[in-house]
Order: C-alpha cells, then structure tokens, then sequence
C-alpha cells in the first residue's frame, strides 16, 4: 500500500526517460568541450593505436602476399636428404612428377659446383671460376631464364649431348662475351653459347651461372671424380598447389624410400600473413589496453573531481524530484558518452593514419571496421567503469545541497 | 483539511550529544496560504524549510501532505512530491550554465510525467506568466540578477506545483529587483499556490498573510 503513496497524491512515478537521460548526459559532457577532449585523450590513443596498427598490420600484409612473387609461389625443389644419395634417384622424376595433379612440370638438376672457364683453350692462368648447373630440358623451363640474346636449349641438346651453354649476363660480362655463337671452355670441353639470359623467375643461384644440358652437367661430375655435385628436382605447380605438392613428391619419385628425399615448398602466404597480423595483434593489444586503463582511469578521476563542483546541481537534480538512480544514470551516461566519444575520434583517427600511410606508399589501405566498432565498444565500457565510482559518490550527495549557498 | 500538517516534528544532529536544529513542531498549513519564515542566522529557519520540502528527513514525528504521510515514505514518494507537489526558489537561483533560460524552466519538469513537446509548452507558459517571454533562449549568464530568478521561479512553477518553498528569494537582489519578485510572489499566491518563503528581510516577510519565527530551532506564530 506505502509504497503507491504517490499515486494516491494524484502523482506521477518519478521517472527519466532514455532520450531525457542522453540528452541531459551529452548536455552536460558538452558543456566544457576543452575539459571533456582532456579528459578522453587516453582513450582516443588507446582506439587510435588499436585501429591504426592493425590496419597497418593488414594493410602491410596484404602487400606481402601481393609483392610475394607469384611464380616463386607454384616452385617445389626436391632435395635428396643426405647429399651423398646415389644419382639414380633423379632418374625419370620429371616424368613421375609430371603425372601428379598440380605439377605443370618437373626436371632435373645437377649443381656441379665451379669450374674453370675460358675463351679459349690455349689461355693462360686459371680460367674465370664459374658455377656450372647442369639441367634437362624441362628443369631449364622451371627455372625459365629470361633471355637478352639466343635461344634456351631443349631435350634434343639433352638427349643428344649436344655441347651448348646458357650464359647469365654478369658470367658473360666476366668473360668478355656479348653475343652467341661463340665457343666457351669448361675444363678441356668446348661449348657453344646459345644464349644468355638476364633474369631467372625460379631458383636465384643460376642468376651468376653456365647451364648446360643434364647430361653433360653429370660427365662434369664424372670428369672431376664427383662428390662435390648436389642434385635435385625442381616442379612448376599450378598456383596454390605448391603445399600439396610437396607433401606428394618423394612419394611419387622415390616410393620405396620416400624418407630419403625433402620437399621444399614455399612459405604459404596464407599462414604468412596470419603470422605477421599475430604478432601485430597481440602487441597491439597490450599496448591499447593500457592506453585504455589510463583513459579509464582519467576519464574517472575527472569526473570524481567534478563531483565536488557539481553537488549543487546535483541538489537541485533531486530537488526536482530526481531519485538517487535517476543521479547514478546519468552520471554512468555521461562517462559513457566521453569513452564512446573518445573511441570514435580515436578509430577516426586511426582510419586516418592508415590511409595516410597507405597513400604514401601506394598501398591498397586495409582497415577492418570490426576493429573500428570493437575500439568504440571497449571505449565505452571503458567510461562506464569509470563512471561507477563517481556514480555512487554522488548518490550521497542529499538534496538540501541545492539549498546551501 | 491542511494540505501540509507537522505533528511533533524535530530534527536533531548526533554530534557525539544530540543537538536540536528544530525542536518538535505541530502545525498545519493550508492550501493557499503564503506563509513567512523569519529568524537570525543558524536559527534552524533552513533546517525547517528543508524538512518542510522533504529536501531532508525528520528525526521524529509525523509529517503528512495532503493524506500521505511522508516520514518512511522512501524515495519514490519523496521524488515525487518534491517533483510534482512542490517547487523550490533558491537564493543562489541554480539556473545551469549552457542552457537557455527556456531548457532552465524545462529542466523543473525532467522527472515527472510530461514529454518533451509538452515540458517545452508548459516551460513557454510558465515564462509568459513571469514576463520573460522575451528572454526565452537567453544564456542565464546574459541575464540581470532579477531576471534569473524570475526564470528560477518559472522553473518551480512551471509543473503547476501546488507548495512553492522559497529560501531567501530576494537575498542577492537589489531593491528594484526584490520589489519585482515579490509583486511575481503576491500574484502567483493570488492565483491559488501556497507559498512557504524563508526570509531575514521583514519587508519581504510581510507581505505574507502568516507569519513563523524560528529562534533556537523553535518555531512560532506571530
């Protein structure tokens, strides 16, 4: 019965109505704009750096897998795992590789190491120290050179042994040769250059090399007695098939011993670029976070300040018939406000910072609104923890304070 | 039937040995009425207003308004009342900064019944009626001493209250000024609202048709 005592005066349930209690809240907060901006510095930085660095954490990734050359990403090398493995088993790989779903095709290799070359047999000293590869035809269109002058050699050379070398610009430079046609030697063994190329798109190392065909690559071997040769098998993939693969090729080559071969495939870019944007995250969060208790911590302790300044108003408030919850609310609302605030200038800010980095280096800008959205939610919450304390203090405060003058 | 009645109402301050700011009171007010409150300084004239308006509990006795009593009334009661039953006047007029004089008058209403668009009618009105309809979006800062309790007393009466409690109304205004807000006073009790005004001005006191003197946290008719 008591407690509907106001009702039988003929009145209303005090009450504040959610459009009322923001309206009062963003009134208040925007009554000291300066004080109010100080005051979310702490969570404006904490969004800001949230946003700012994972976005440039995408935004660096994406630029990975896209700089991430395309053609190294369809390359598998299949390396014998211990060097001194008898030749045999590079024999017919190509061909076994060849017939595996994802392989476009597949050659071998044979890296005799460096030998002395020359222009001539009756040359005096050493000889220019060269790496010599020996390579099959389809090996050679793997590593596809990239030719300024000539022509590649194919499987007829191979077969046929046919004594023909590929010269890269600088072995060339060093040997005083701009042009095909012309003999080189290799120990006592002429060879006719064919081409010369200025770019490899596979395997770095034949960049400062002479390739010959497989074959005669092996009689090097074997002219110098061997051991020092290191032979592997190279596979063009289809793209994104260079993971499965490698997990398939010493299988296919060697099935009897398949343990005694190593497939390397490239890094996945996927997992590449999961691994930056790991390492990112969890550095940026630490950092955001404490940005985050630093807001909190200021945004209350302004707003406990206040509390003194405003116990008045807040007098008056309850005067007016506000009860205690009604003052708690609104000053939650009010914290809330400014960690909202502050989170939204701050993902603005860290958008901001993204684009503007992009644009200076011309990269696609990569930001993740869920980033955005959760740096204004954690803000908010953020301001309302702040605001409980605040809060209950000035739940005390009685209404004859609006009369003390 | 009173429309405030006091029954043997004090309030005392336990400090280490109680101390009575008001000793027990019985008195009734009636609707209509326009009483004065005088008496020195730290009297108990304030603590008397306060329980009065329910701005602060007794410490003994039985408060009633209208049929209700209020002493244990919890907070929704006491809200309520103070809300909607009553208006406040004070002497440092409380008006916020930031705001016009018109969201002042509508602040008076924030937590009774009336929305937005009706709180704004009735704040219009209550302007009208205290002659500032000129002043309506007026920063309080730009106004004249007077002129910002004439909104302060706007903002009291503007739910249509039926107790009008002034604490030292005219206290920072100047003669002129004073003069306004009383004639603003006569005619609003003319008009039907009780008024319970709080005053150390016996020229402001005796405008009222009763007269109370608190000495001692006594209270007295005189």
């Amino acid at each position: 019965m008591k407690r509907r005592d106001w009702s039988r005066l003929g009145l209303a349930r005090p009450r504040l109505r959610g459009g009322d209690l923001l309206r009062e809240s963003a009134l208040s907060t925007l009554r000291h704009p300066g004080r109010s901006l100080v005051t979310v510095v702490g969570t404006v930085l904490g969004a800001a750096a949230y946003v700012s660095t994972l976005g440039l954490g995408a935004t660096m990734s994406g630029q990975v897998s896209s700089v991430f050359d395309a053609r190294r990403a369809t390359e598998v090398v299949v390396q014998p795992e211990d060097a001194g493995l008898d030749r045999s088993w590079t024999d017919g790989a190509g061909q076994r590789l060849a017939r595996l779903n994802g392989v476009v095709r597949a050659g071998s290799r044979v890296a005799v190491g460096e030998r002395p070359v020359r222009r001539t047999i009756g040359e005096t000293g050493a000889g220019t120290a060269v790496p010599v590869i020996g390579a099959d035809a389809e090996a050679l269109r793997v590593m596809d050179p990239a030719l300024t002058a000539g022509r590649l050699f194919d499987r007829f050379h191979d077969e046929r042994r046919v004594p023909v070398a590929l010269l890269s610009t600088s072995v060339a430079a060093r040997l005083a040769i701009n042009r095909v046609g012309v003999a080189v030697f290799v120990g006592d063994d002429a060879y006719t250059v064919i081409g010369i190329y200025h770019d490899v798109a596979r395997r770095d190392e034949a960049m400062a090399a002479l390739i010959v065909p497989y074959a005669l690559g092996e009689e090097l071997v074997g002219a110098d007695g061997g051991g020092i040769a290191t032979r592997d098998v190279l596979v063009e993939t289809a793209p994104g098939a260079a993971q499965i693969v490698s997990r398939q090729a010493p299988l296919a080559i060697r099935p009897e011993a398949a343990e005694d071969l190593r497939a390397i495939a490239p890094p996945d870019p996927r997992s590449l670029r999961r691994e930056i944007e790991g390492d990112l995250t969890r550095s940026t969060v630490v950092l955001s976070l404490i940005a985050l208790v630093i807001g909190t911590i200021s945004i209350g302790n302004a707003a406990t300040a206040a509390i003194a300044v405003r116990a008045p108003e807040i007098g008056l408030r309850r005067a007016l018939g506000a009860r205690p919850r009604h003052v708690f609310v609104q000053l939650v609302a009010e914290t809330s406000l400014l960690g909202a605030a502050g989170g939204a200038v701050g993902a603005l800010l860290g958008i901001l910072t993204v684009s503007v980095v992009a644009l200076a280096n011309a990269w696609t800008p990569s930001v993740d609104l869920r980033a955005a959205l959760v740096a204004c939610a954690v803000s908010t919450a953020a301001g309302l923890l702040a605001g409980l304390v605040p809060a209950a203090r000035a739940v005390r405060i009685p209404p004859v304070r609006a009369l003390q003058r | 039937m009173s429309l405030l009645s006091l029954r043997g109402i004090s309030r005392t301050y336990d400090d280490g040995q109680p101390v009575y700011a008001l000793r027990p009171t019985t008195l009734d007010i009636a609707a209509g009425e326009y009483v004065s409150v005088t008496g020195p300084s730290g009297s108990g004239k304030s603590t008397f207003l306060n329980v009065l308006g329910l701005l602060d509990e007794p410490t003994t006795g039985s408060y009633r308004v209208g049929s209700v009593e209020t002493v244990g009334g919890g907070q929704l009661l006491h809200g309520a009342v103070r809300g909607q039953l009553f208006g406040f006047v004070f002497q440092a007029f409380h008006l916020l900064s930031g705001r016009t004089a018109l969201e002042n008058v509508e602040i008076g209403m924030l937590y009774g019944s009336p929305r937005r668009r009706q709180r704004r009618r009735l704040a219009v009105e209550a302007l009208e009626r205290i002659g500032l309809a000129h002043r309506t979006h007026a920063d309080p800062r730009q106004l004249s001493g007077g002129e910002r309790q004439r909104v302060a007393i706007a903002r009291a009466i503007a739910g249509r209250p039926s107790v009008l409690f002034c604490d030292e109304p005219t206290g920072n205004l100047d003669s002129g000024n004073t003069a306004n807000v009383m004639s603003l006073l006569r005619e609003l009790n003319d008009q039907g609202l009780t008024l319970v005004v709080v005053t150390h001005d016996p020229d402001v006191a005796a405008h009222a048709g009763r007269r109370l003197r608190v000495e001692d946290g006594e209270v007295s008719e005189r």
